[in-house]
């Protein structure tokens, strides 16, 4: 064979790898409305900038007739290359391939470039659309999941991992993207779950649909699953690209600043109107948070699920920033099971990636209830203080209107490590609210009046006025500056700035063990 | 057909609705108390109330339905 021979096989080889199981099978593909594995990754990654490893990699098993079906690749498509210029690690399931089912080799090539991914210090992109197992390989699939598994946990809070479900996702497949730090899943063509409409129907006589069980709405509102649901693969690859706009490399860089064309000493008095002076009545957090931020550009984070908290990035003078806040629009903004676990998770994965956290609040309290009980709001609620607690990235706290009892102290109070402090004029900081003080403090003397709706009114009034404010809290300490609301963007930027190089750490362990 | 539940738990203080009236998505049918606030209960779905399962006053849990739109 002279060298244009090995040449032309090597083209035939890469021609033949290209094409996965072949046109038919992509025809199929593209009948669902689907891109292909290759064709992921050539929208993701920046044009020409895809580094492929492992392109000729098979399978090894020879049962069940499986020595007959070989497909360079093996049914995954491996390598690194670069988004926004930023480098990335990533694997695209191919299910035009086996049905991206995994074998033993397709789960090594996935660990390579998690192993690659570790070393190097760049985030992992996983696009899902797999299967499961691939069945001919007996327990070896089993292994290769497992060894995923395993980098996965070596990777969380080293690298930002984050996992697009483009198709099936099911049975232990799951786990992979459950450890990962963002799940994206495309509306009506993506599905997870443990076991599927079959087996349940099969064992508990209940029916339910694919997409009624693990479809992405279903992650994105019931479950708290995923974080993202979208329209198209496409609008799913948009998705990873802006989030990777607020994260670093890793976990020892920071987020990328950018130059801000967005006045930092922009006022609003607006601002001063948002929150009602009447604390019964409603409103919506977002319009503080969208007033303020660069651009006036949120990009909230599992907005469908627990919508009484609100997560998600934004800028503020170019440096990225994650935003907690509570919703007063939904369950008066209490916290709930959901809503901690919610919290929790996103403040530790600021903290993880040197993000830091702007936390604005307007809690009555946590939601009375046997079920919340029952369902262990003690645990889960402690999850928020274990998180800001541990947290030491910058932690810049607003309360707009009600701190309450226990959910004072959780939302990233003085107490638990809060940097600066402040609250709006509007603020009622206080052990509890006005009525339930009153009847307590005041038992005997409401009981023994001539008229004691009338005294127990006055005293409401009376402790409205003296405690339902933010002062008590100022006088203490515990708020550091009460601010005028039009001023909040300049007042977080000259917070944020300040604290830009805050170094802090917590006593060394082995690892904490925030409740689970 | 679809149904308006209630959020959480919670006391009816206002029924802005009649039987036979037609809601637009988004509109606000009830005010429930709660956690010693107003909160605004809309309709998910455009359509005429054929049923009003609630009293003004009355106690309800949460994920009650409330008021079924057709």
């Amino acid at each position: 064979m002279d060298i244009k021979e090995k040449i032309a096989e090597l083209e035939r080889r890469d021609r033949e790898a290209e094409l996965g199981g072949g046109v038919k099978r992509i025809e199929d593909q593209h009948a669902k409305g689907k891109m292909t594995a290759r064709e992921r990754i050539d929208y993701l990654l920046d044009k020409g900038t895809f580094q492929e490893i492992d392109k000729f990699v098979v399978h090894r098993c020879h049962d069940f007739g499986m020595e007959k079906k070989k497909y360079p690749g093996d049914g995954v498509i491996t390598g690194y290359g670069t988004i926004d210029g930023k480098l990335v690690f990533l694997f695209s399931q191919d299910f035009t391939v086996l049905g991206g089912s995994l074998s033993g080799p397709f789960g090594e090539k996935v660990c390579k470039v998690m192993d690659l991914a570790i070393k190097n210090g760049a985030p992992v992109i996983g696009l899902n659309d797999s299967g499961g197992a691939r069945i001919q390989e007996g327990v070896v699939s089993l292994g290769s999941y497992g060894e995923i598994f395993k980098r996965n946990v070596w990777s969380s809070g080293v690298v930002p991992q984050i996992s697009v479900i483009m198709g099936p996702c099911a049975g232990g497949a799951v786990y992979s993207p459950a450890l990962t730090d963002f799940i994206i899943m495309v509306k009506k063509t993506s599905n997870m779950f443990i076991t599927g409409p079959d087996v349940i129907k099969a064992v508990t006589s209940e029916e339910v649909t694919p997409e009624e069980l693990g479809g992405a709405m279903s992650h994105n509102t019931k479950s708290g699953v995923a974080h993202f649901a979208e329209e198209s693969d496409q609008a799913a690859l948009d998705r990873v690209k802006r989030l990777l706009e607020y994260l670093p490399r890793n976990c020892w860089k920071s987020p990328r600043s950018i130059v801000c064309t967005d006045n930092p000493d922009r006022t609003d008095e607006a601002l001063n109107e948002v929150v009602p002076t009447n604390p019964r009545m409603p409103y919506d957090i977002k319009d503080i948070i969208l007033n303020v931020l660069d651009h006036h550009e949120f990009m909230e984070v599992q907005e469908h699920f627990a919508k009484n908290m609100v997560v998600g990035f934004g800028r503020l003078k170019g440096m990225v920033v994650g935003i907690v806040a509570n919703q007063p629009k939904y369950l008066a903004g209490c916290l709930d099971i959901n809503a901690s676990v919610k919290c929790a998770r996103f403040v530790r994965t600021c903290d993880a990636f040197n993000i830091p956290l702007v936390t604005f609040v307007d809690v009555p309290g946590f939601l009375p209830g046997v079920n919340q009980e029952y369902g262990g709001i003690i645990k889960h609620g402690s999850k928020i203080i274990y998180a800001y607690c541990e947290a030491t990235v910058p932690k810049v706290t607003v309360v707009t209107r009600k701190a309450y009892g226990g959910a004072y102290d959780v939302m990233s109070s003085k107490h638990h490590g809060g940097d600066i402090n402040y609250a709006y004029p509007t603020a009622e900081i206080a052990v509890m609210g006005p009525e339930g003080a009153v009847n307590i403090v005041f038992r005997k003397e409401i009981l023994e009046a001539a008229d004691p709706d009338a005294t127990r009114q006055k005293l409401i009034d009376d402790y409205r006025n003296n405690f339902a404010s933010p002062f008590k809290a100022a006088e203490l300490g515990y708020i550091d500056q009460i601010i005028y609301p039009e001023y909040t963007r300049p007042k977080l930027i000259r917070a944020l700035e300040m604290l830009k190089d805050k170094k802090d750490s917590i006593p060394a362990r082995r690892h904490g063990n925030i409740p689970l | 057909m679809s149904e308006i539940k209630a959020p959480m738990a919670g006391k009816i203080i206002e029924i802005k609705i009649k039987v036979g009236d037609s809601v637009k998505e988004g509109d606000e049918v009830i005010i429930l108390e709660a956690m010693k606030m107003e909160l605004p209960v809309v309709a998910e779905v455009s359509g005429k109330v054929s049923a009003i399962n609630c009293n003004k006053g009355q106690g309800v849990e949460g994920e009650s339905v409330l008021v079924v739109v057709e």
